[in-house]
């Protein structure tokens, strides 16, 4: 099959353009066809706002005042976009390993769960910044340390007891929720005291000041420091990935797992790992949306997940396993999810930003396809006037 | 469709058809009017040039197919042969240069216009499914509602028509190469094709297997007036069955003749551009014409390098793979395990290759037990394994060629746990130097590389490293002839090195050219053993039989 059309077909056929047209000239044609397509799907959106009663203008302007043009909400975006980028890092992590890890949403949620446990068993009384960093640092690695176990139970069932992955995950979101709520319910577990709650609220004790991650401001927009620490680690993983003896492997599991097999790679030991792994990243990114800020008050609350996990694998998707893509993508996601906090003011229902983001989703997987087909009729044409 | 029991009309009025009674064709009238012979040329290309970066894969390439022929393709590999037939079936679009159809210029778009347009294609590497069945694999594509019986009848018709025996419940991963490749034929002959083009269709059948595919392929051609584009590497295979020869090299065409003119030195020397020794000539299976300096000298057995004891091993299905299989290899020999295919030889290649686990016995290395099974064991402890199906365990396809050429040892072109790039580089540039791989670089995709040059970046990575034990699964599948002629020049070397060799091979030619000592496989077991100075062929098939003498 492969020699037939290659590995990736699409990938291929740029190269062949490239080779044939020159790199700009290619360079020009895949930039216009995103920048269509992108147009197209807020048209699109555009229509459908007009359609069911609103303004299409209104909502633009709305979605961009709300995610980067008014003072202090590109911050907040920033903000949002970092647990994003961190689910799609350990989703481009299990990808490459060939496995299929789509319960970010629960992973994450797990890990905030572990934080926000050790975080307000630890932290209760800090005060002193090197002891409240402390804490934070354990809090942090409690979510990745959560989420990996979350997403290890998982792996196991996968390689011990061959149920498919795809599944077990998925389920376990919905386990990971109830298991949550269920803690958010008992004192000995994350359920704050009496006091200081009203009686039926079912949240977790705030971590102390001293434990919460340091905001800091650029140009009057706020955003916590663990900003960076996703960039470092897009860094991280795309040179790990491509640059080293373990993430080779990893690759080569994915790709081929006889001959990686044959060559040392144990199946079991790398796919757990890259589940884990993965898992850690969702969990690490619930870690830092309750310690952030950006994420209501530095507490857990019922469905404090607010779909992160779902966007952080549509971020890995667009960005077709490239984590510097995904840097951007992850940007651009929660730019709409900021957005939309002043799209009240235009009477048109928030929701409309899922659509928007799904057409956004569409628009930027198509162009890759599109250019494959073009430059394949383009030959076609080209033979057909030789005749 | 082929309907065997309506060619009771036999062939009349054809001057040219074999003498007695045909087993089937298509319909009666072109049977008995032969009008096909009259017609334009089947296939027809001019100037076709498709180039890939630097390379020019097919250069200004002309060529005609005719009718009721079967038309040879020769040429090194790289030499633009695949790519060529690629345009023919739509999957490549050429940069210049027209294809004929029928005496109709046409632009072919993608297989299934090409279906339509009458061309059917049997490709170099399998495209089957293996987790379906036979029947289930040949009726792939099909856009109706399907009808399983009609389908394995119509697998039935085919396979005795042509030869090609099957049985269609079965499922197609349990399956031999040779019966996978049965497969993928009957699956293009079932769209009744007037132009068919096989891309090394028997690189992985027997010689017996290969003899009846071209029978009933001969048929079809002297009967219906198919025509047939035959890739191979195989001289006598071409000079066997082929009306016409064609060679290329480095995508041009360069000698064009009727094989009843050709004969297997000149074929040879046309395609590399240099004599070339060849195996079918220097080989004559009897100890008194060997030449004092070919014949492998014997080793003296001291060191046993590889030693498997007592091995049993059964699938998935409990079905029995090895039956309690001994097998030493010493320093320095060459080993040639020789059997029917389907007998043992892939499990006990994936035994070797760390891929399958035992029920019981044992495998060793030096004296040193290695644990079978887990993942990298073997190639540790100094075992290198040519399989036979490089894309199934040999390469990583979405890999580059520098890093299928350091899957096992990264660490060999790392420090720290981290790649070297200029490093893989440089070492990756002189094996494509060494072996030479005909490719963009380094950085090339494996999956870019001509199906002979991939089996050679697996030879290169496994015979490089210096292994103890090398283990050679068909090593010259898909290889040309100047590279058998290395390939098998390195086993010597190996072999005089002190490495230990085990040649697993369904030709015998290759094991006696090769190997010191024989043994047969049958079964799932070692039948019997024999030196290379006390072959006798007679006893050695039958043993191959499983009649054990
Ligand atoms: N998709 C591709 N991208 C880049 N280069 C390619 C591609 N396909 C083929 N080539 C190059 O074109 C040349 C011809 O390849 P082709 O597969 O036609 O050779 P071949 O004659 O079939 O050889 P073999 O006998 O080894 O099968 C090779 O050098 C190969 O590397
Ligand atoms: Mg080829």
């Amino acid at each position: 099959m492969t020699d037939v059309l290659g590995s990736d077909p699409i990938d291929g056929a740029a190269k062949e353009v490239a080779a044939a047209r020159g790199r700009h000239l290619v360079l020009g044609e895949i930039v216009t066809l995103y920048a269509l397509s992108v147009l197209v799907a807020l048209f699109l959106s555009g229509l459908l706002v007009s359609l069911t009663g609103g303004s299409a203008r209104d909502v633009f302007s709305a979605l961009l005042d709300g995610s980067i043009l008014r003072p202090g909400r590109w911050g907040l975006t920033l903000g949002s976009a970092a647990p994003m980028l961190l689910v799609a890092l350990g989703t481009i992590i299990n990808s490459k390993a060939g496995l299929v890890n789509i319960g970010q949403e629960g992973q994450l949620l797990i890990g905030a769960a572990f934080a926000a446990f050790v975080g307000t068993r630890l932290g209760g009384e800090t005060t002193g910044s090197v002891a409240g960093f402390a804490v934070l640092l354990t809090l942090l690695l409690a979510g990745g340390l959560g989420g990996a176990l979350w997403a290890a139970i998982a792996g196991a069932l996968r390689f011990w007891r061959g149920v498919p992955e795809v599944l077990s995950t998925l389920l376990m979101v919905t386990i990971a929720a109830n298991a949550v709520g269920y803690g958010l319910k008992k004192d000995w577990l994350l359920l704050a005291p009496a006091e200081g709650r009203s009686n039926r609220n079912q949240v977790s004790e705030q971590l102390a000041d001293a434990v919460r991650v340091k905001r800091i401001t650029v140009f009057g927009n706020e955003f916590p420091l663990t900003v960076l620490l996703a960039i470092a680690l897009a860094v991280v993983v795309t040179f790990a990935l491509s640059r080293t003896v373990p993430g080779f492997r990893l690759r080569m599991l994915g790709q081929n797992a006889k001959t990686a097999q044959r060559a040392g790679v144990d199946s079991t030991r790398y796919g757990m790992a890259a589940m884990a792994l993965s898992g850690a990243f969702a969990g690490l990114a619930g870690g830092i949306m309750l310690a952030g800020g950006d994420f209501g008050n530095y507490q857990l609350v019922p469905g404090f997940s607010v779909s992160i996990g779902w966007t952080g694998l549509l971020v890995a998707l667009v960005a077709r396993e490239k984590a510097s893509a995904a840097v951007l993508v992850a940007f651009l996601f929660a730019a709409l999810r900021t957005g939309s906090g002043f799209l009240a003011a235009t009477g048109v229902e928030r929701k409309i930003t899922g659509v928007v983001q799904a057409l956004l989703v569409l628009a930027l997987l198509i162009p890759p396809a599109v250019l494959y087909i073009r430059q394949r009729r383009r030959a076609l044409n080209a033979s057909k006037e030789r005749i | 469709m082929v309907e065997p029991g309506t060619a009771s009309g036999a062939p009349s009025g054809s001057a040219t058809s074999n003498a007695g009674p045909t087993v089937g064709s298509t319909e009666g009238s072109i049977l008995t009017t032969n009008q096909w012979r009259d017609d334009p040329p089947a296939v027809e290309v001019v100037g076709i040039t498709k180039r890939y970066g630097q390379v020019s894969a097919c250069d200004s390439v002309d060529l005609v197919f005719h009718r009721g022929q079967i038309h040879g393709v020769l040429g090194e590999n790289g030499a633009g042969k695949s790519t060529l037939m690629k345009i023919l079936i739509g999957l490549v679009v050429p940069d210049a240069g027209q294809v004929i159809i029928d005496g109709k210029p046409s632009v072919i778009t993608d297989p299934i216009d090409a279906a339509e347009k009458g061309i059917g294609m049997v490709h170099q590497h399998f495209s089957v499914v293996n987790a379906l069945t036979v029947w289930e694999n040949v009726a792939l594509g099909d856009q109706m509602r399907l009808n399983p019986e009609a389908i394995r009848d119509e697998i039935g018709d085919l396979s005795r028509h042509y030869g090609l025996d099957i049985e269609p419940n079965a499922v197609v991963g349990t399956l031999t190469a040779g019966l996978r490749q049965r497969v993928e034929i009957i699956k293009c002959l079932r769209r009744s094709p007037r132009t068919v083009i096989l891309d090394e269709p028997t690189s992985v059948l027997s010689p017996g297997e290969s003899e009846i595919l071209f029978e009933g392929l001969r048929r079809a051609v002297e009967d219906e007036g198919m025509a047939i584009a035959l890739v191979s590497h195989k001289l006598d295979e071409i000079l066997g069955a082929t009306d016409l020869v064609t060679i290329m090299r480095r995508g041009k065409v360069v000698a064009h003749q009727k094989t009843s003119d050709s004969d297997a030195a000149g074929l040879a020397r046309a395609m590399v551009g240099r004599p070339v020794a060849l195996r079918s000539e220097r080989e004559v299976p009897s100890s008194e014409t060997d030449s004092p300096k070919r014949r492998p000298t014997k080793p003296k057995q001291e060191h046993a390098s590889l030693e498997i004891d007592s091995v049993h091993a059964n699938g998935d299905d409990g079905r029995v793979l090895l039956d309690g299989l001994d097998l030493k290899v010493y320093r320095g020999e060459i080993v040639g395990l020789a059997g029917v295919e389907g007998n043992g030889q892939r499990p006990l290649a994936d035994l070797l290759s760390s891929l399958m686990s035992l029920a019981s016995g044992s495998v060793r290395v030096d004296g040193k037990p290695i644990a079978c099974g887990r993942a990298g064991a073997m190639a540790k402890a100094g075992i290198s394994v040519i399989p036979e199906d490089r894309h199934d365990s040999g390469c990583v396809l979405e890999m580059s060629v520098a890093e299928n050429l350091f899957l096992a040892d990264p660490n060999l072109v790392a420090r720290r746990g981290i790649l070297d790039h200029r490093k893989m580089t440089y070492r990756a540039e002189r094996l494509i130097e060494r072996f030479a791989i005909s490719c963009e670089g380094p950085d090339a995709p494996m999956w870019s590389l001509s199906g002979g040059n991939q089996q050679r970046v697996v030879l290169a990575r496994e015979m490089a490293h210096h292994p103890r034990v090398l283990v050679a699964a068909q090593p010259t599948r898909g290889l040309d002839v100047g590279a058998i002629e290395y390939m098998s020049e390195q086993l010597r070397q190996a072999a005089a090195a002190g490495v230990a060799v085990l040649l697993i091979s369904t030709e015998l030619d290759e094991i006696l050219d090769l190997a010191s000592r024989l043994v047969v496989l049958s079964k799932g077991r070692i039948v019997g053993e024999m030196s290379r100075e006390a072959v006798d062929i007679e006893r050695l098939g039958l043993m191959m039989g499983g009649a054990v003498p």
